[in-house]
């Protein structure tokens, strides 16, 4: 998939003027309404996402499946979270992306290995 | 047909007319060197010895053995976590490329030092000293690596301790006589607790204390002295001199206590008699010759030898005694180590103390302490001669008092044990407090009272 985000992120200027739009639109996606964070909504259903979901703390671990219980509860009742339980932007911050990147960087190099030669350099 | 002396000259005179090429002939060869070289580069102690083969072993070794460690288990946290991710590749990239290269990486650990080593193609020198350097200065410690790879082999290993009965009988034997320090379990045991002292952010404190430039000591059996201090250099410029949290090791002298512990066990059957013994530096070459002279197993084919143990158990199938003096660096132990059936194990006991008091009482051939003497010496120039071992005791000697084993010394005091000072040595033991260590079928084993030893 291509992506804007690095060369909006190289450009200051371009990361100022886009900020509110962006703010705008994560709140209009609705996922703060049901009290999720982003990371909340990465698709579980793959290997690397399942070890780096291992490798969460357990209070995080615990405060994930509330969160996510919280809202599937929301979505049968049809009904959003009072708003002074909306995920706030400053508390939706990435717990799981961190990892997922070492856990896929991980997983690729082990791929890249099957087939590796060193160079000596000395 | 050339002849092989006109080729020869040939080759001379071409190489004569070809100018002042300077080419190196055997004769400029290094010579190899049998004993280890001691060098110091840059705060580090090196230690090198090179027979000219094709093959080293480097190995990095750390003040760091069960007898350091502030928390029980730490050593072996430490231990399992060399070659695991470092800040510049990741565990499986250092275990791929080592293959690569035919090499072999181990860790382990003895009560009073912690060894990272590599064996490998004598060429690859660079490459190995730059992963040593790098497993002690850059490990992660990350706490993914110590659940999913650390804590998922601990029961195995737990479990094979807990199978291996005498080496169970010797731990306990060493907590017995020595209490804390030297008295640490080896090994993390079933029935210690283990994840309450041992996480991996306390592994990583451990290993800022240990990992300093005067805690540590690179040993190389197959490398030139030039050479491994060329590399030693380069590479571990990132070991600190000092631990950067201000810590320092806790070390207290040894001190033996002595007494009796029995455990049941239904794995097997051990004993271990145990009496003050001498420590690395051989200050009492009668221990290391009384422990030859009990002896247990016989060093040629078809028959018992010379030694008083075997001789009198020869009639005893399936049972293995191993006598030994195991030296550490402030204090030793003198270890009788009996296993097999509860039965014989009972009789080889019985017959351990029987043959410390006919030493006592002087009743022993001049020929046989000249044998357990001719014993003890090729015992100690064979370990320091065997590569492995080798690189051990010059590292544990290295970081201990900072120079290795004077092997010319030590054979020199071992010539010296004459049968009166055996004599009187074995009666000082057996007058003196003994360490008896049981484990097994307890309704057969003896109690130490019953063998004769004060406890």
């Amino acid at each position: 998939m291509v992506s804007l985000a690095p060369f909006v992120l190289k450009r200051p200027w371009l990361v100022k003027a886009l900020t509110p739009a962006a703010n705008w639109y994560a709140g209009a996606s609705g996922y703060r309404q049901l009290g999720l964070r982003y990371d909340d909504l990465l698709e579980e259903e793959n290997e690397a996402v399942q070890i780096a979901l291992k490798r969460l703390s357990a209070k995080e671990s615990y405060e994930r499946v509330y969160r996510i219980r919280r809202s599937v509860q929301c979505s049968y009742t049809h009904k959003l979270l009072p708003k002074d339980q909306w995920t706030k932007p400053e508390e939706d911050v990435p717990y799981l992306r961190n990892i997922l990147a070492q856990v896929e960087a991980e997983l690729a190099e082990k791929d890249a290995l099957d087939s590796m030669t060193v160079i000596k350099k000395h | 047909m050339i002849s092989r002396s006109a080729l020869s000259r040939s080759v001379q005179q071409a190489a004569r007319r070809s100018g002042a090429v300077p080419r190196r002939g055997y004769a400029a060869a290094a010579a190899p060197t049998a004993s280890y070289e001691t060098a110091d580069v840059s705060g580090l102690k090196i230690a090198s010895k090179d027979a000219h083969g094709p093959t080293t072993t480097l190995a990095v070794v750390a003040k760091a053995g069960t007898r350091y460690q502030p928390l029980p288990g730490l050593t072996y946290g430490l231990e399992q976590f060399a070659f695991k991710t470092t800040q510049r590749r990741s565990a499986l990239r250092i275990a791929r490329e080592s293959e690569l290269l035919g090499g072999q990486l181990t860790a382990s650990h003895t009560r009073e030092a912690l060894f990272i080593e590599a064996s490998f193609l004598r060429d690859d020198l660079p490459y190995f000293a730059e992963l040593l350097a790098e497993v002690v200065s850059q490990t992660k410690y990350t706490t993914h690596e110590f659940h999913e790879e650390i804590e998922r082999v601990l029961p195995y290993k737990k479990a094979a301790v807990n199978a291996d009965v005498a080496g169970l009988a010797l731990d306990n034997a060493h907590a017995v006589a020595f209490h804390s320090g030297l008295g640490a379990a080896l090994n993390p045991s079933t029935t210690a607790p283990f994840q309450k002292y041992v996480n991996e952010e306390y592994v990583a404190s451990f290993a800022d204390v240990v990992y300093s430039k005067p805690n540590i000591a690179v040993v190389a059996d197959g490398a030139g002295s030039q050479a491994l201090s060329k590399w030693v250099d380069q590479f571990f410029k990132g070991v600190p001199a000092t631990a950067s949290s201000g810590q320092t090791l806790k070390t207290e002298a040894s001190k033996y206590f002595g007494g009796e512990q029995r455990t049941s066990h239904t794995a097997g059957n051990a004993v271990v008699i145990a009496f003050p013994g001498s420590d690395a530096a051989g200050s009492k070459p009668e221990i290391e010759v009384l422990a030859t002279l009990l002896g247990g197993q016989s060093t040629i084919k078809w028959a018992p030898g010379f030694s008083l143990l075997s001789k009198a158990t020869a009639g005893t199938p399936g049972l293995s005694i191993v006598s030994s003096n195991q030296a550490y660096s402030d204090a030793g132990l003198l270890t009788v180590q009996l296993s097999g059936a509860a039965a014989s194990v009972r009789k080889a006991a019985e017959e351990t103390v029987k043959a410390l008091k006919a030493i006592a009482a002087g009743t022993v051939s001049k020929e046989d302490v000249a044998k357990a003497v001719a014993n003890a010496k090729f015992n100690l120039l064979e370990k320091a001669g065997t590569r492995g071992s080798s690189v051990l005791l010059a590292g544990t000697g290295l970081v201990h008092n900072g120079k290795v084993q004077d092997l010319v010394a030590l054979t020199k005091s071992l010539d010296a044990v004459t049968a009166d000072k055996l004599k009187t040595t074995a009666k000082a033991l057996l007058d003196g407090k003994a360490t008896v260590s049981t484990v097994g079928d307890l309704f057969v084993l003896p109690y130490a009272e019953e063998l004769g030893l004060r406890v």
